[in-house]
């Protein structure tokens, strides 16, 4: 046998090795890279510029946050979306092929490729990073929320079907629009007189249930001027839908003259002002 | 072949086959392949049932350790004040599922009726048991067929034992979740009791037949398992409604 | 083959008389039975409960109950226990009757044991439930076409909500098990039947007599409280949900029969050389579907039944002033809710890997860590349950366990992604069909799974929970992602189970249509979600109009895509052309049979001898090189 078909016998025994142990497919890889770095590009900037404004007006750093999640997380989740979705429209363009007779037969076979043990660890590593910092996130989020400041206000918030009423502890107060003062943490107390509603202070960012026979808490601070909506987030039977309230935050001079103005006396006001546990 | 169609085709007949087809499809299972698949099912479902008691546990020791209202046992209850509705924040008011005021703590339920049912059904799966053991040592219906009969006797006993201690409850369903969750015990006790009288039947009527005799003790066995799980979850619902009432 | 045709089982003269009565059961006698059993019911308790303090609960739970064992009774479900307990044990005759030998179309009306023709029915059930749980979806869309609607009251709304829900989960966890366990999977390890014939049937007609019930509850004043139907407002609400709960106790039976019968088929009757190994995929996927079910499934009984207890005999469990919580209810409907959504995603999922590999032309990418990802999914699953209760004040300690358990679970999801594009990479894509399901899959399984990202971090969920980004998310994952699955599943082994090939030109046009349509009405439904408007309201706020009007808009494409399907599929199985017995060209021993498949499956026991994805390896032997492999007619061989 002369060298040069020594030399292309070995190269055909050696090629479906090759194809075995090397499933990296250098020119397919790398588009496949670009790809995903268009798509993230885009994933980002979507991630950057449309949740602002689609999310309503954040009155609380409690709000402010839940949209912050979405923004990071989303980032965190476009290269991983973007590279299935490069693999899945790569594999269309450059792999796609027409079966014999008329695409009634299938084409020739594909790479007989049964897994790779480093791209298998590569993709399960990664993804515990990810779920380890989305993990970290959010714990360190929800502990912050939970912290109790010490000037928190009390708001007992009391659901029925189908309305909600809220009072203020101590004042004798009580009113079916919420009003809060601005630049305090509220500790709403929740509960129910009959089945479980959703007290859900929408630009505040927060919710709990009401439950009857229990009181639950849940915290928000008010950092914003303005107007909010209360729904009801778990259906309650017949009038669910029209379980809502508006909310108002005024400033604490105003909230202080609207206590008045509801029959509170001014030691009420001022016990409550200063309370907070 | 001379045997009837019956006895040819008899579900636990070993034909010698061993799973391959036969032209006119004349394929059965062995008597072992048909054990080795009945066997797995029934462990499967005593799984699913062993989920369905362990939420009935759950149920028990949530209600017990949340004491709502102070309804487990209504220990914590005022006198009667007449008051209705939602608790307010300080007073303890009690009601029924009725809205009658309660006004002493719910007596416990004596646990000598708890005992007696547990005791006959146990008994009656030990007498499933023991006809397995005699099928497997190649008894004929001389034996198995009282023993099932004894322990048919003992399911019925258990079953009427069961209604019996309902009648005699020193509460009802309405009064709390003690009681509720007790009930709802004995209720589940039932389910399974009667499920125990559907097979047991059919072992007290099949070994009448004879078709337990000379070795053929598959379908006792797989009784067996599933009569010792409803004694044994009978016999731990028992203990916890006597020491965690 | 030899040239005599082998004698064929379906072939045998059968005397339809010799059996008795329980040869002339049917579908018909069902419904007598059950009719006549409801009735006596309902007069019996009438007159004996009326009276008492939880009359029409007691009525209605009673009479329902009587139509279930009824119906049953009338299709001859219990005749088995009746013949065991008298010792008439079947013979060889009676098993070939039961299998539907001799009957022809009449089978399909019957109790008939052979996993083929329960797998058809199954099949044509989900396509029923589906046109129901649909046509209730439509008024749902068109009720929220306008923010003050008076096309239906809030009551009604609020029922069909309710229903529509219940309707689609019940839908959705049979759509590919039902059909395709039952009619593919047997085939598909060498099997000639399930392990227990009788059950099989008995799952599927125990479904069938679950459904009226639930239907029932609309004249029942209509359940309020969703599909979730939480307490105390279920234990308030009319005796519908006593209909509702009675479909969801005997819906629970044949789930639970269906896994036992799923594993033990799986475990004890695989062809000789079919170790677990060599498994295709899909028979994992239905096994660890099966058993989740097995688990979850007691939970879903637990939950209704103590309902059913707080309603008609006036227990406590759900009942504040009674000393229960609804917190109960909630964890312990979680403890299967959650299962119940994996029992939901892994069949599809198991048969979009066989697409994947099919019209790949390759194998399975990491087999064995893909088996591994959907036992972890399965696994995690179990510890998840309270992501959904976030927001309901129960166990705040809880927030960060639950957190990490729900996140965990993207990991094994990211295998599967992980597998489908290794199946595709380097592949020779053949567009016909099925294969687009995958693709579309893929598409919305990364929308739905991130989606879902966002609600298990408990500090979003405080915004996004029961608003409309919840069942965006949701609809995404179960619809575009598992509804998808399936019907590729459909596309996929159309051939085998009707003998025909399914139209793809009609098939084609309804998959645009649906994609296009999944888009605009659930991505409009996450623009509503961000504005904040909430879940299962029969009116809303002016400002979620617009996002409304085109999620509705959206729904009516949807919907034409989903009867344009129907249609191609109606169509094709009465007029399609006829199938050969391996159209695509796979590996798997279900293609190795013949098209119709023989009563036994197979007419030679199959022995296997390697994994069924032999693909781009020239030296690759056929999945059970012995069997002689149907020569087809359209084309020249199995390669």
């Amino acid at each position: 046998m002369s060298y040069e078909e020594k030399r292309d016998e070995i190269a055909e025994e050696v090629k479906p090795i090759v194809a075995h142990t090397m499933p990296f497919h250098k020119k397919a890889a790398a588009k496949i890279v670009y790809i995903t770095i268009v798509f993230t590009i885009i994933g980002v900037l979507l991630a950057l510029f449309l949740p602002t404004h689609m999310f309503p007006f954040s009155m609380s750093p409690e709000m402010h946050d839940a949209v912050l999640t979405f923004v990071v997380f989303t980032i965190a989740a476009a290269p991983v979306a973007a590279l299935v979705y490069a693999i899945g429209a790569y594999s269309l363009i450059a792999w796609r092929k027409k079966g014999a007779n008329n695409n009634e037969e299938p084409p020739e076979d594909g790479a007989p490729l049964h897994g790779s043990g480093l791209i298998t660890s590569l993709w399960i590593g990664t993804s515990v990073v990810l779920v380890l910092f989305l993990l970290v996130w959010g714990m360190a989020e929800l502990s912050a929320e939970t912290a109790q400041q010490s000037n928190a206000i009390q708001v007992n918030v009391t659901g029925q079907q189908w309305m909600w009423t809220f009072s203020y502890p101590g004042t004798g107060v009580t009113t079916h629009n919420l009003i809060l003062p601005e630049g305090r943490q509220i500790e709403f107390n929740v509960t129910s007189m009959d089945v479980t509603h959703g007290f859900w202070p929408v630009e505040m960012g927060v919710q709990i249930d009401a439950n009857p026979n229990v009181i639950d808490h849940i915290a928000a601070t008010t950092n914003r001027l303005g107007s909010f909506d209360v729904r009801c987030s778990q259906i309650c039977g017949l009038y669910h839908a029209y379980m809502q309230t508006k909310g108002t935050v005024v400033t604490k001079a105003q909230f202080a003259t609207w206590l008045a103005s509801q029959g509170a006396s001014s030691s009420s006001i001022q016990s409550y002002a200063l309370s907070g546990k | 072949m001379s045997v009837t169609d019956q006895q040819m085709h008899d579900s636990q007949d070993d034909h010698g086959h061993h799973g391959h087809y036969e032209e006119g499809g004349n394929h059965h299972d062995t008597a072992q392949e048909k054990h080795r698949k009945e066997h797995m099912a029934t462990w499967l479902f005593i799984f699913g049932d062993v989920v369905f008691f362990l939420l009935e546990l759950f149920f028990w020791f949530y209600l017990r350790a949340n004491n709502t209202a102070g309804m487990w046992r209504a220990t914590n209850c005022t006198p009667a004040n007449g008051k209705l509705g939602p608790t307010d924040e300080g007073l303890n008011t009690c009601t029924d599922g009725l809205f009658n005021p309660i006004t002493h703590a719910i007596p416990k339920a004596n646990p000598v009726y708890t005992i007696i049912v547990f005791a006959l059904i146990a008994t009656a799966a030990a007498f499933v048991w023991f006809a397995e053991v005699q099928s497997r040592k190649g008894a004929t219906k001389k034996t198995t067929h009282p023993l099932t009969a004894l322990a048919l006797f003992f399911v019925l006993a258990a079953i009427a034992a069961q209604f019996y201690q309902f009648q005699v409850l020193p509460f009802t369903t309405i009064q709390g979740t003690y009681a509720s969750t007790f009930e709802f015990y004995m209720g589940s006790n039932v389910a399974h009791f009667l499920l125990a009288l559907v097979i047991v039947t059919g072992l007290w009527s099949r070994s009448r037949l004879g078709k337990f005799d000379n070795g053929k003790w598959y379908q006792l066995h797989l009784s067996r398992l599933f009569l010792v799980w409803v004694a044994a979850s009978c016999v731990i619902l028992g203990l916890v409604t006597i020491f965690f009432a | 083959m030899s040239t005599t045709a082998p004698m064929l089982l379906e072939d045998t003269k059968l005397e339809p008389k010799a059996g008795g009565f329980y040869r002339h059961q049917n579908f018909l006698t069902g419904l007598i039975v059950g009719i006549l059993s409801g009735f006596v019911g309902w007069v019996v308790s009438l007159a004996l409960l009326q009276g008492s303090n939880f009359g029409s609960d007691m009525v209605v739970t009673v009479t329902l109950t009587c139509w279930v064992i009824g119906f049953n009774a009338g299709m001859g479900t219990f005749n088995a226990i009746f013949r065991w307990i008298l010792g008439h044990d079947q013979t060889h005759e009676d098993e070939l009757y039961a299998a539907g030998v001799g009957q022809g179309w009449k089978r399909y009306w019957k109790y008939c044991t052979d996993h083929k023709v329960v797998g058809t029915q199954y099949l044509v059930l989900v396509m029923v439930l589906f046109g129901v749980g649909g046509t209730l979806a439509m008024m749902i869309r068109t009720q929220l076409l306008s923010p003050n609607s008076r096309f239906m009251s809030p009551e009604t709304y609020n029922a069909i909500v309710s229903i529509h829900g219940m309707i689609m989960i019940i839908a959705t966890i049979i759509m590919v098990s039902g059909p395709f366990a039952n009619f593919i999977m047997p085939i598909m390890i060498g099997a000639k039947d399930m392990a227990f014939p009788r059950l099989n049937a008995m799952s599927f007609w125990v479904v069938v007599s679950a459904v009226p019930p639930i239907l029932g509850s609309f004249f029942l004043g209509g359940v309020p409280a969703g599909w979730t139907t939480y307490a105390p407002l279920s234990v308030q609400a009319p005796p519908a949900m006593d209909a509702f709960a009675i479909t969801i106790c005997t819906f629970v039976v044949s789930v639970t029969v269906a896994g036992i019968n799923t594993l033990v088929t799986v475990l004890t009757m695989r062809a000789k050389g079919m170790t677990m190994g060599r498994l295709p995929i899909f028979v994992w996927a239905s096994i660890i579907a099966g058993g989740l079910g097995l688990y979850a499934m007691p939970a879903f009984l637990m939950a209704q039944s103590a309902l059913i207890t707080d309603r008609v005999v006036g227990t406590g469990f759900y009942v504040a002033e009674q000393g229960g919580t609804g917190w109960l209810y909630e964890n312990t409907f979680w403890i299967m809710g959650h299962p119940e959504v994996y029992v939901i995603l892994i069949p599809p999922v198991g048969a979009l890997i066989e697409i994947a590999s099919t019209f790949a032309r390759k194998p399975v990418f990491g087999y064995k860590v893909m088996v591994a990802g959907i036992s972890g999914i399965a696994t995690l699953s179990i510890m998840v349950w309270a992501h959904h209760m976030f927001t309901t004040g129960w166990a705040p300690t809880l927030a960060d366990p639950f957190m990490l358990t729900t996140e965990l679970i993207s990991i094994p999801t990211g295998i599967i992604f992980l597998c489908m594009v290794g199946t595709i990479w380097r592949g020779s894509i053949w567009t016909r069909l099925p294969m687009y399901f995958l693709y579309l899959f893929i598409f919305n399984f990364i929308i739905g799974g991130i989606t879902g990202i966002y609600l298990s971090d408990v500090p979003a969920d405080q915004y996004f929970h029961g608003n409309m980004f919840v069942t965006a998310h949701f609809h995404y994952t179960l619809l575009g992602g598992g509804l998808v699955g399936a019907m590729g599943a459909v596309c996929y082994w159309f051939p085998k189970v009707t003998s025909r090939m399914l139209n793809e030109r009609i098939g084609k046009t309804a998959f645009w249509v649906v994609a296009i349509g999944i888009q605009i009405t659930y991505m409009a439904q996450f623009y509503e979600g961000f504005q904040g408007m909430a879940r299962r309201v029969a009116n809303y706020n002016a400002l979620f109009v617009d996002a409304n009007r085109v999620s509705s808009v959206g729904a009516y494409i949807l919907m034409a895509g989903m009867l344009i399907f129907m249609y191609a599929i109606i169509h094709s199985w009465r007029h399609g052309k006829k199938a050969s017995a391996n159209p695509w060209h796979a590996k798997s021993l279900e293609w190795m049979t013949l098209t119709p498949v023989p009563l036994e499956n197979f007419l030679v026991d199959p022995v296997v001898t390697g994994p069924p994805y032999g693909y781009g390896e020239p030296d690759s032997k056929p999945v059970a090189p012995e069997l002689p492999v149907p020569v087809s007619a359209s084309s020249g061989g199995s390669h």
